[in-house]
């Protein structure tokens, strides 16, 4: 029981500053909070189909949208801005982006793996990617 | 001559006696008296009853209509229409008699006599498809074929399904005497023990593996989801919520494990109890103090799933925020002293703060919530809405990570408060009353109306897929929402209101596949059954089609395509025979195996592996489909460079004997027409004769019919490894279109030693063959860890 103590005290001291893979918890991840939400909204996912997700911006903005914000977050913002520059290349002319990057927090919970501890949790910070494609020229303009 | 007949006082002859003597009298009309008697008695038999009446009193259509008759000669009446063969017909009642609110009633509490009822029950008949499932009528699917529309509520809006049939137990006594008896049942490599740190506390919920005392890993019971209600170090209250599948084992198994003396049925009217038939039945140990009580019916919960169940709380709760409000209900007088500090303001600025929230997924997981709301028909909007949370993005992560520590204490745990805020809560007719009338401004809803009661309930976050691998995270989140018997129905129509869509049972197979998990697994006396139901249902459905339509299993090579058969599975490939079989949830074994079959690593071999069987999550790889009962098979080397394997047809030799028997049995059945048509015939001549053919019943089938049966489907199967070209490791037991993956995908068991097999020839993928068709089909192998 004393080396499992002192085994607790280490990993409380160590959750705090690395995630390492460890033997009396298990990480579990939380949804991150997501920004307003709307139709023109798209949040980029690294699971989804790129071409699917082409389409659907595409319909939009050929549908008589004015702007699409496109989200991505950590692993996904390299497909945000891939996205993001074809659909430039795609309506080259009559649709500018702007581009803001931030952090977002999201939430790891540690289900404890024995029976003498207790659930914790830890912030993760992850990068994201908010980008905004909106029409220069206006449908029905030309 | 006339005087001779005269009284002597009137002048004639006759002398009359003083006395008449009464029994001479009646010796003196004996015969007469005799004969009246045996024709009252024994009236003449060629007249039917209401013959017999008198002309005034007969109508015309009384041989078909007993009530024309008089009451009391009804019964013979109808005795005498059953011996001659007509049978009484009795109209049925009018519609309109039918729906008055007494008729109906009573035809209510009648069809509740043999299977009980939940209280939506009446809601859901109107719209679901119900079948009667271990002891309940369940609405099984919304009949209008929703789902798609049933899986979108899932993954993007909110499915609500009643899960009130889950039986409550409560336990209390002392946490050691609790935990040691339950270690007996429980392991500890399934996952946490029942008295773990994490759920002593109550703040959330639990799960553990029940198995039979100390048969660990076989005789698996079921899954089971359990709270703590702690009142101090030492002393608990335990509240388990059995699946009624398997709650008479438990209800038998924890009876023998407290070695529970007292056993005997509680008094009516301790307890709320909708009907006699379900009682809440208790036992107490008086030796270790524990208590039982099992509570049928006492507790109502749904369960909400998806992202927008969480707006759909939000808006349906409204809490009440002080003490003052709560003083004009009756169940709260009722609470023990310690019971009466319910924190209320602390517990409505904590769900006002979770309110803003998105998603029940961003909330600590399985967090247990107890709250004090308002009568939700308050909160129900005029029309059915879409509930939409506008939430401002403020940054309150922190408060987010772990739970307060009032959170988790209700009033809803005493059992004494139940019955009286049922017989205190509003009727539908009283309250929109209460809200019409009595109102200064007819309907404008007064909040604070101290007739209507609030209500005690508890919320419990379920936190959904938390591992991004396998599906996207959130996916299956949501709450479950208890509360007392009596505002199921209350309850239930706001959330609907509020945009919930209903579901029933079908959506929980279809949802445990999504979410890739056991649904009713193999090993456990429940999931027998469910098998033998499958199986019995199928092949009725097999037998009723006509001979051409029916596929030819003998020809694909499918032996069993309407059960698995894991027994013979498991014998194949291990050479020895197999009484009891059991699946791995040891999670440090499936997470290794995991890493083996990732990394087609070859396994050791491990004695206990003979019966035992791994559960793997599958999914079809490029093109294909994956059925119930398909066959998970070995890939032979260059399999995947092919585009399409295909069994070859195999060789059928009963379709011979088949054709054969039909045609003796063609011939017989003309042979014994042609006899019957002769006797007939000899009877009309006026010679009795008995026919030859006695006609059975079509319930049980025919000697033939049986057979041929039998020529369809083989019973005796011997072998299911190395019947076709392929190997066959295992069977999927659940598997269907999923709409997370946009691929077919499964649920499945495959032999531990066919998994080493497998690894041993560096593969990780694995062909996967419908009972129907004969393509085999490429599928990626995922281990079950849960």
């Amino acid at each position: 029981m004393a080396d499992g103590h002192l085994a607790n005290k280490k990993d409380e001291t160590k959750k705090k500053f690395k995630r390492a893979p460890n033997k009396n918890y298990a990480v579990k991840k939380r949804l991150p909070a997501r920004p307003v939400e709307g139709g023109n909204v798209i949040f980029i996912t690294k699971k989804t189909n790129f071409k699917a997700q082409l389409d659907k911006c595409c319909d939009l903005l050929t549908k008589g949208e004015n702007e699409i914000i496109l989200h991505g977050l950590g692993a996904a913002i390299q497909r945000c801005c891939n996205l993001a520059l074809q659909l430039q290349t795609l309506f080259a002319g009559t649709c500018q982006i702007e581009v803001n990057t931030g952090t977002v927090d999201v939430v790891d919970d540690l289900e404890p793996l024995t029976d003498d501890l207790d659930y914790g949790a830890q912030v993760r910070h992850s990068s994201s990617i908010h980008i905004r494609i909106f029409r220069t020229v206006l449908l029905g303009a030309n | 001559m006339d005087e001779n007949q005269f009284d002597s006082s009137l002048g004639g002859r006759e002398h009359l006696p003083q006395e008449a003597n009464s029994l001479r009298f009646a010796t003196g009309r004996s015969i007469e008296i005799a004969a009246m008697t045996e024709n009252i008695l024994r009236p003449n038999k060629t007249k039917l009853i209401f013959q017999t009446l008198p002309v005034h009193m007969r109508r015309r259509v009384m041989s078909h209509n007993c009530k024309r008759l008089p009451r009391k000669l009804r019964e013979a009446h109808l005795e005498q229409l059953k011996k001659s063969g007509l049978p009484p017909k009795q109209k049925r009642p009018s519609r309109k008699y039918r729906r008055r609110p007494g008729n109906l009633l009573s035809e209510y509490i009648r069809r509740q006599r043999r299977i009980f009822w939940l209280e939506t029950h009446i809601w859901h008949a109107k719209r679901f498809h119900m079948i009667e499932r271990w002891g309940y009528k369940i609405a099984y699917a919304p009949c209008d074929k929703a789902f798609r529309a049933c899986y979108r509520a899932t993954s993007a809006h909110c499915l609500i399904q009643d899960i009130s049939y889950l039986i409550p137990i409560q336990i209390t006594g002392p946490i050691g005497t609790i935990k040691k008896s339950f270690t007996t049942m429980t392991k500890q490599e399934c996952g946490l023990s029942i008295c773990a740190k994490a759920n002593i506390t109550g703040c959330r919920e639990g799960s553990v593996h029940l198995y039979k005392p100390e048969q660990y890993p076989y005789g698996y019971i079921g899954k089971v989801d359990y709270l703590w209600e702690v009142c101090n170090e030492i002393f608990g209250t335990l509240w388990l919520f059995v699946h009624p599948a398997f709650s008479e084992e438990v209800k038998a198994i924890l009876t023998k494990l407290f070695i529970l003396t007292n056993l005997h049925y509680c008094s009516d009217d301790k307890y709320i109890v909708p009907t006699k038939k379900k009682k809440p039945i208790e036992n107490l140990n008086q030796e270790e103090n524990v208590n039982i009580i099992f509570l049928p019916n006492v507790l109502n919960r749904f369960r909400l799933t998806g992202p927008k169940s969480h707006a759909i709380m939000a808006s349906s709760l409204i809490c009440v925020q002080q003490n003052q409000d709560l003083k004009n209900n009756e169940w709260v007088s009722l609470l023990k002293d310690n019971d009466t500090n319910i924190e209320l303001e602390e517990k409505s600025s904590y769900w006002q703060m979770l309110k803003e929230v998105r998603s029940s997924a961003e909330l600590p997981p399985r967090l247990v919530l107890g709250l004090i709301v308002k009568d939700p028909r308050l909160s129900r909007p005029a029309r059915r809405t879409k509930a939409i949370k506008e939430t401002t993005c403020n940054n309150k992560l922190n408060s987010l990570l772990n739970i307060p520590n009032f959170a988790a204490s209700s009033p809803l745990w005493n059992l004494n408060i139940h019955e009286n805020m049922k017989s205190k809560m509003l009727s539908n007719t009283q309250f929109i009353e209460r809200i019409t009338k009595t109102q200064i401004v007819p309907g404008e809803i007064f909040e604070n109306d101290p007739v209507i009661q609030s209500v005690p309930i508890i919320l419990v976050q379920r936190p959904g897929s938390q591992d991004a691998k396998l599906k996207k995270i959130g996916y299956g989140c949501g709450w479950d929402i208890i509360m007392p018997s009596g505002y199921g129905l209350p309850f239930w129509q706001t959330l609907i209101m509020f945009g919930a869509r209903a579901g029933g049972l079908r959506e929980f197979e279809s949802i445990a596949l999504e979410m890739g998990e056991c649904y009713m697994p193999p090993d456990c006396n429940s999931g027998i059954q469910n098998e033998i139901r499958i199986e019995k249902e199928l092949k009725e459905k097999y037998f009723r089609l006509p001979p051409n339509k029916r596929v030819n299993y003998i020809k694909l090579a499918i032996n069993s395509p309407f059960r698995c058969l894991w027994k013979i599975l498991l014998k194949d490939w291990c050479n020895e025979q197999i009484q009891e079989f059991y699946v791995l949830r040891d999670k440090h074994t499936l997470q290794k195996l995991q890493e083996s079959v990732d990394k087609k690593r070859p396994l050791s071999e491990w004695t206990q592996g003979n019966s035992c069987l791994i559960p793997v999550y599958l999914q079809i790889v490029k093109k294909g489909h994956m059925n119930c009962h398909a066959i998970i098979c070995l890939p032979k080397l260059g399999d995947f460079e092919e585009t399409a394997i295909t069994e070859p047809l195999h060789n059928d030799p009963n379709a011979r004997l088949r054709k054969e028997m039909r045609q003796s049995h063609r011939t017989h059945i003309k042979s014994v027409k042609r006899k019957n048509v002769k006797l007939k015939k000899r009877a009309n001549k006026g010679i009795r004769v008995v026919p030859c053919i006695k006609k059975t019943s079509k319930i049980v089938p025919s000697e033939y019919v049986m057979k041929m049966r039998n020529l369809w489907l083989p019973p005796n199967v011997e072998n299911v490894r190395n019947l076709c070209s392929r190997e066959v490791l295992g069977y999927v037991s659940q598997g269907a279109f999923s709409f997370s993956e946009a691929r077919s995908c499964g649920v499945g068991y495959i032999a531990y030693n066919a998994l080493r097999t497998l690894l041993e020839n560096g593969l990780n993928r694995v062909l996967i063959r419908n009972t129907s068709s004969r393509t085999y089909r490429m599928a990626i192998l995922h281990i079950i860890v849960s």
